[in-house]
């Protein structure tokens, strides 16, 4: 498999914070369809490999590409390409002035260009989805934290995006709640939506990953099948985690 | 003792208190929006200045800006020659100064977070100042901007001395007058703090529901 047929993909991707080395050489694809999941302890890099993908934060060093063409180098429109990449933040980052129909509008009015009454059907469509179109005129100070992420989810999702990336969206939710935002990725896996999802959620993982990558210290460590990571790690460090992770649950 | 036709007398000024306080806050909202953002995202060139503009007209008095400009700058440029405008345009350069603070605090409190989020939605800078950060500093910012209005009305009292007839200029000749010393003074005052209060404390009152509504810090 290669960069060209790859919808978003990475070569020899770093991230430097001052004296701080968070990423260091990281090579990565995903395809149309795919979902892959990645794991791995705090402050492994994770979140940083995500937002540099969404194309939130520029490499130090590498390159990122976005179906086959190099982002950075090629000079490209970056607001329409992360218009296409859909972005499901840790903490709910819903714009707390609207209400959830207004998130989901905003960027399919002034990003997209839509009319107000186009808008307004694709947003409540896509709320629908993630069943909460009754709650589509309460403010986000109004709902819970699952249904913020659900509405960040309808928010990405509405976007029509060729993938989506979750950064830990489960992390600040309680067990319950966490719930409610797993089975709505689990229906949009099922929908044939290319997900990239950093998580701790190995059920989640083990159900409906084609691939599982193993981060630590800024670089992937290993991935491959979850059966054969989750069962078989390769690495003592995937092992370690994997037994505390998992010895947890 | 105070009449009512005193009171009245004095009340003449208040109109020109209010005008000189209202422009001189919109003169300091539109001033004070951009220094606050080129402040916040730390345009390079553009924030320097930001920074010295805000030192500068909060560190001088109010009275000494509205001297030089009525007098040293008057001769040159005619705006100045007018009392009524050399008020508003002082006060409204020192309340862009503090306007911006107010805005930058909030904008800060808005978080980075938000603006991230616009982002990732292929949103354009400018766009996600215009649809998403703004609007909520907006209302973070609504005691504050209430406490500057009141602080308008007060300083106000200064374009006394350019001989712009305001509320403490009719109380000054009311003194002349009536040749008492406390009551024109003290009914001025009593006015001044029912002019600013309402403002003051409305805002405030607004930006506490509006918060509490949107969960805003």
């Amino acid at each position: 498999m290669g960069i060209e047929d790859s919808i978003l993909a990475c070569r020899d991707l770093w991230k430097r914070y001052r004296d701080l080395e968070v990423l260091r050489g990281i090579d990565f694809e995903i395809k149309k369809g795919e979902i892959k999941v990645i794991i791995g302890p705090s402050g492994s890099g994770k979140s940083t490999f995500l937002r540099l993908l969404g194309l939130l934060e520029e490499p130090t060093k590498g390159k990122i590409y976005f179906e086959g063409r190099d982002v950075y180098a090629e000079n490209l429109d970056l607001n329409k390409i992360r218009a296409k990449i859909g972005f499901v933040f840790q903490e709910p980052s819903l714009f707390r002035h609207l209400t959830a129909l207004g998130n989901v509008m905003l960027g399919l009015r002034y990003v997209l260009g839509m009319k107000e009454e186009e808008a307004r059907k694709r947003a409540m469509e896509t709320l629908r989805l993630v069943h909460l179109e009754e709650w589509a005129d309460h403010y986000p100070a109004q709902l819970s934290g699952g249904q913020q992420q659900r509405v960040g989810i309808a928010r990405a999702l509405a976007m029509n995006p060729d993938i989506i990336l979750f950064d830990e969206p489960t992390a600040s939710l309680d067990i319950e709640l966490t719930w409610e935002v797993i089975d709505v990725m689990k229906e949009l896996a099922e929908k044939g939506i290319t997900m990239l999802v950093v998580t701790h959620e190995i059920a989640f993982a083990k159900e409906v990953a084609d691939e599982i990558l193993f981060m630590d210290k800024g670089k992937i460590l290993e991935s491959g099948p979850p059966e054969q990571l989750l069962k078989n790690p390769k690495t003592p460090r995937a092992r370690e985690f994997l037994s505390r992770l998992l010895g947890g649950e | 003792m105070i009449t009512t036709n005193d009171i009245l007398f004095l009340l003449q000024g208040v109109p020109t208190t209010l005008l000189i306080s209202i422009f001189s806050f919109i003169l300091g909202f539109i001033i004070g929006i951009p220094i606050s953002l080129c402040r916040s995202f730390k345009i390079p060139i553009a924030s320097q200045f930001a920074d010295a503009y805000e030192k500068i007209f909060r560190g001088i008095p109010i009275l000494v800006f509205m001297l030089f400009f009525h007098f040293g700058l008057g001769g040159i440029i005619p705006i100045f020659k007018d009392p009524f405008m050399t008020s508003v345009i002082a006060l409204g350069m020192r309340s862009g100064a503090y306007q911006s603070q107010i805005f930058r605090g909030a904008i800060n409190s808005v978080g980075r977070q938000q603006m991230m989020a616009a982002i990732s939605l292929g949103m354009k800078k400018l766009q996600a100042l215009r649809y998403v950060i703004l609007p909520q500093a907006f209302i973070v910012a609504l005691p504050g901007l209430g406490s500057e209005i009141a602080l308008l009305i007060k300083d106000s009292a200064y374009s006394f001395v350019l001989g712009v007839l305001d509320l403490a200029k009719y109380a000054d000749i009311l003194r002349r007058g009536t040749r008492s010393f406390i009551f024109p003074y003290l009914a001025a005052a009593i006015i001044y703090v029912i002019l600013t209060f309402p403002f003051a404390n409305y805002l405030d009152k607004l930006g506490s529901r509006l918060k509490t509504k949107y969960g805003l810090r």
